[in-house]
């Protein structure tokens, strides 16, 4: 009987696997390069609905990836990935350089063909060029993981119980509340990356996250709110909370019973009748948390900007070419900095990405001063500049790609408070629902779960519905007060790639004051 | 690939397992095998590029079971899967996994049972090409590096573009750019259970490709995409029709803001439906209150002229399945027929569950009991991510082939006619239901393919990117002003479910113009 699939088969693993990458791999013919991924990731889960359990499971997950550039003039990248089991981990060995002599294949192929097309295309094949990654330190390391209740050891029924009682928590909160659900999961997740360059870097997280949604009822009609909290330790995170600096979550059972006193508040509201012309607005930090996600992280992924994603994520009006861009310039007003940071704490840290690239902190916008972008080795080849480490996967059997980390909008000077008291008339926006942005991120509408009017620098009446929209370079200008106040929270489901991949990262940013265009229903 | 062989006979042997163990009250084995063979297109004229970036598969197999066993307090339902291991090793893992994982769900009644107690066992392969099942490893870059080619040629070979450089060494200069990706999806399954002790199976295969091509210089973008079974029948043609779009609506205008007579081409309409519709029109949601269309079946909810049906069974249409992945029979059923609510995409828990709901007539608006073809389980599928049929997940809600149809369907110059002045929408992006399913509301920006229509026929081209749509979904399908006669197979990002969307006009559709900075950079 094969041995269960946990964590540790991936020592017995590893100096094979190593050896396969770092020496069998390199005599393929034409190898450039070659890297592994592979992991094992031990969970338990939960889901309840109004206040019964309706599903719970123990599981792992433990596959493969990898990646080839190979080719005789030009090279070219090719790939594999696939699900393992149990069955897999005798012949672990054999099952990967399977995956090895595939995806070099296709590497092969896709180079042979390229150099094709380089020279059918005279006037068009100038751009096919080879597969080139820019060099980064190659990194022998291993990264435990930070938890102090090991998922593993949590009895499933804790699960089962956080996820009934969180539940039961929103749905007590109104009358009004006619459906409620909560799901909570934990995991140890341990990633190994090897490659023909000598890397070997063995990485271990600990996660935990909780969601719910409630649907309220009310004379304004049904109003659905849900939220996630969540952070890379252990259990201790839903029973506890978690609080430390920039971070502040609250236990689970508030955090459901907080989802339902908002919910219950906001159905009852009025739907927001906005003005139709520009207005003050101060946005509060779980606003700003989606706001720098879209309107300032997913512009500065490289892939997006040097045209990759063009057909589904989408371009970046941060830059129109290599020669023409906004590299350098203002985009911002000068109190707004935002950057991409692994190393800080938070659902994107990380030590090494899965290049094997030691991270550092971008700064995106400096001072309202475009800077630089996320990268990945082949992006940074292209572009002449440093990886900053910010490729990552969401499965093993994935293929990387540019993500943010623990990105946010950089802290200011003021006190929340004076910012809002300083407004005699406009609109404070709190809390991120729904997000619409333009295709190269340069306009945005995103709706929030609560609008105030504020008036003579006091909030006044609550409306639902509503949310802003503004050209983005135009708001971020139009940016004249920004808070001392940094929160981070995580965002666990960010889509991009084909087939899509939901990466968990952390997102966040103070109050911020500007101008934009208010919206309602419609 | 797996065999089907190996798949029946190891769901076969896992039931028969499963069945002899105790507490085991009720057993259902899914057994399935997936690959995925995506190839991602990269070519920029004006940066460096591979052309084709990403070629790649995704290999699983194994089986997920549902077991109810039988505890003190009631039954308790489970679910556990095994990958990469058929033998009875495989199942005992998996039943391990049922059986801690376990609970008592005062909702559960049983393991899918065919509702009409007259199922007929299927053992389908009809949407399968034996040809896309082989494809090995130079196979999918060869098809990728077709469609490639076919989009270069007509850059190559254009004389709009080498009009407007004057050479062919300058037309790397325009900024031409072809994106997208091809997709092959290999799909086997088997299924047996308790209820339906009989081991029923299916095999299909799908070949999807999405291209976009610019002209970025001259703000100009352009699609084309294609959907089918068979590998004989894709030629890379979507890729040449994209940049030959793109070339068409180069030079494109501004329109100013305002409520226009549209016409939405198939990808607006398949993106407002999949993402702001579709969701409303499921029973799970029905259950949770968090439709528009709460307590409204049988009531007119949208103009006369709609009709909406989800297809699994017609072997026509590319994403028919011979059975669900709860093992029933899959089939039609009318969402909407002539403006009213007429049914919903379902499964078996579901189903059941709305059944016994004491809120099930306010909910649905009819008795539940009185609506059993209307809210029957031809839905319960396991898309994995990106399709596929998912060992490791239970059933849940997916649509198979949407169609939409009008009582009249127009032609394409009908329509046009119909509008008079107008905007043609040809594609959209990003378009999300921003204040809840509830609401209906939805916003997004208008992306490519897109034409001012003046005087019955299309005019100017509308440059990318400078208009947003902000309207509400139920709005929009209560102003029809008409609909086309000629659905269009529709990919959605991500998804093996296809859209058989024609082009539909609607009034007084509401748009912003944004973004006019960006000229200026």
């Amino acid at each position: 009987m094969p041995p269960p699939v946990t964590v540790e088969i991936l020592d017995r693993m590893r100096p094979n696997l190593a050896s396969l990458v770092m020496e069998r791999a390199r005599r393929l013919p034409g190898m450039v390069y070659c890297d592994l991924r592979l992991q094992v990731k031990e969970e338990k889960s939960a889901v309840a609905e109004n206040g019964n359990a309706k599903a719970s499971g123990e599981d792992y997950v433990f596959d493969f990836g990898v990646r080839v550039i190979a080719g005789a003039r030009l090279s070219a990248p090719g790939y594999f990935g696939r699900v393992l089991g149990a069955a897999d981990t005798a012949n672990i060995e054999e099952v990967v350089w399977d995956g090895i002599r595939q995806a070099h294949q296709r590497a092969r192929t896709n180079a042979r063909l390229k150099s094709q097309a380089k020279g059918r295309f005279s006037s068009l094949g100038g751009s096919l060029g080879g597969t080139d990654l820019a060099p980064v330190a190659v990194v022998q390391d291993s990264v435990p993981a930070t938890y102090t209740v090991d998922p593993r050891g949590l009895p499933l029924s804790e699960t089962v119980s956080m996820a009934v009682e969180g539940c039961k928590a929103a749905q007590g909160q109104s009358g009004n509340i006619a459906y409620a659900a909560a799901s909570t999961s934990t995991f140890l997740l341990r990633e190994l990356f090897l490659s023909s360059d000598g890397a070997d870097i063995d990485q271990s997280f600990a996660q935990t996250e909780g969601f719910a949604i409630v649907i309220c009822g009310s004379e304004h009609g049904n109003f659905e709110h849900y939220d996630f909290t969540g952070h890379q330790r252990g259990w201790e995170v839903l029973t506890d909370g978690y609080d430390n600096g920039p971070i502040m979550l609250p236990n689970f059972i508030d955090f459901c019973s907080n989802l339902g006193v908002d919910a219950a508040e906001v159905a009852a509201a009025p739907p927001l009748k906005p003005p139709g012309h520009d207005v003050v607005v101060v946005t509060n930090p779980h606003f700003n948390t989606l706001l720098v996600h879209e309107v300032v992280g997913h512009p500065s992924e490289l892939d997006r900007a040097l045209k990759y994603e063009t057909a589904y994520a989408g371009r970046s009006w941060f830059l129109k070419n290599l020669e023409e861009n906004q590299l350098g310039r203002q985009i911002a007003s000068p109190l707004v900095s935002a950057y991409s940071d692994p190393l800080m704490e938070g659902y994107g840290s990380f030590r090494y990405d899965h290049e094997g690239t030691p991270p550092k902190r971008a700064y995106i916008i400096r001072d309202g001063v475009l800077e630089e972008f996320l990268n990945n080795r082949q992006t940074a080849a292209v572009m002449g500049v440093a990886p900053n480490g910010s490729a990552r996967a969401t499965e093993a059997s994935l293929i990387p790609l540019i993500r943010m980390t623990n990105t946010v909008f950089a802290p200011g000077q003021q006190d929340p408070q004076d910012i809002i008291s300083e407004v005699d008339s406009g609109y404070y926006i709190a809390g991120h629902r729904t997000p619409s942005i333009a295709e190269s991120r340069e306009n945005f509408r995103i709706t929030a779960v609560k609008v105030y009017e504020i008036k003579h620098g006091q909030l006044g009446q609550l409306y639902r519905d509503g949310g802003i929209t503004s050209d983005s370079r135009d708001y971020f200008m139009s940016i004249d007060a920004v808070g001392n106040d940094l929160r981070v929270n995580p965002i666990p489901n960010c889509g991009k790639g084909q087939p899509m991949q939901a990466k968990r990262m952390s997102n966040g940013g103070p109050t911020m004051r500007g101008i934009a265009r208010l919206t309602g229903p419609g | 690939m797996i065999p089907l062989a190996k798949l029946r006979a190891a769901a076969r042997d896992a039931l028969a397992y499963v069945s002899a163990q105790p507490g085991v009250a009720e057993a259902e084995v899914f057994a399935s095998a997936n690959g995925n063979l995506t190839v991602r297109l990269n070519y920029t004229s004006h940066i460096p590029s591979n052309g084709v970036e990403e070629p790649k598969s995704l290999e699983s197999h194994g089986l997920g079971l549902r077991i109810a066993f039988n505890s003190p307090e009631g039954l308790k339902i489970g679910f556990g899967s095994e990958p990469t291991d058929l033998s009875l090793e495989g199942v005992r893992r998996a039943l391990g996994k049922a059986r801690l994982g376990a609970v008592l769900d005062p909702e559960f009644v049983s393991l899918p049972k065919d509702p009409s107690g007259s199922h007929s066992v299927k053992k389908g392969q009809g949407n399968s090409d034996p040809a896309i099942m082989r494809m090995g490893a130079t196979g999918m870059v060869r098809t990728g590096w077709r469609m490639m080619d076919r989009a270069l040629d007509v850059f190559q070979s254009s004389e709009d573009l080498l009009n407007l450089v004057g050479s062919p060494e300058r037309l790397a200069g325009l900024g031409l750019i072809l994106g997208g990706d091809l997709v092959l999806l290999q799909e086997r399954m088997a299924i047996v259970s308790t209820h339906m002790p009989r081991v029923q199976s299916d095999e299909s295969t799908l070949v999807m490709s999405f291209a976009t091509a610019m002209v970025e210089e001259r703000a100009a973008k352009g699609s084309g995409w294609s959907v089918g079974n068979q590998l004989s029948e894709f030629d890379g043609d979507s890729a040449a029709e994209a940049a030959r779009n793109a070339i068409r609506s180069m030079d494109g205008v501004r329109v100013p803001g305002g409520a226009y007579s549209v016409i939405l081409g198939p990808q607006p309409l398949t993106e407002i439906l999949e993402w702001v519709l579709m969701p409303g029109l499921q029973l799970d949601m029905f259950y949770a209150g968090a439709t528009p269309f709460s307590g409204k079946m049988d009531r007119q909810v949208a103009s006369r002229q709609l009709y909406l049906y989800d297809d699994g069974a017609d072997p026509g249409l590319a994403a028919s399945k011979a059975i669900t992945d709860e093992g029933l029979p899959t089939g039609r059923t009318d969402l909407i027929r002539n403006g009213v609510l007429s049914g919903l995409l379902s499964n078996h828990y579901n189903y059941q569950r709305m059944l016994r709901d004491p809120h099930g007539r306010d909910k649905l608006g009819v008795d539940p009991v009185q609506a059993l073809q209307a809210i029957a389980p031809r839905n319960g599928f396991r898309p994995g991510a990106g399709g596929g049929r998912d060992f490791s997940s239970p059933p849940s809600i997916a649509s198979t082939n949407l169609v939409v149809e009008g009582q009249d369907g127009l032609s394409h110059e009908e329509l046009l006619r119909q509008v008079g002045d107008g905007v043609y929408i040809g594609r959209i992006w990003y378009t999300y239901p921003v204040n809840g399913i509830n609401a209906g509301d939805f916003s997004g920006t208008v992306v490519g393919d897109s034409y001012v229509i003046r005087d019955g026929k299309l005019a100017e081209p509308i440059r990318p990117n400078t208009l947003r749509m902000n309207d509400n979904v139920l709005r929009v399908i209560n102003s029809i002003l008409g609909i086309g006669d000629t659905p269009q197979a529709t990919v959605r990002w991500s998804s093996g479910q296809v859209t058989w969307a024609p082009e539909l006009a609607v009034s007084d559709f509401r748009l912003e113009e944004i973004s006019e900075y960006v000229e200026g950079l």
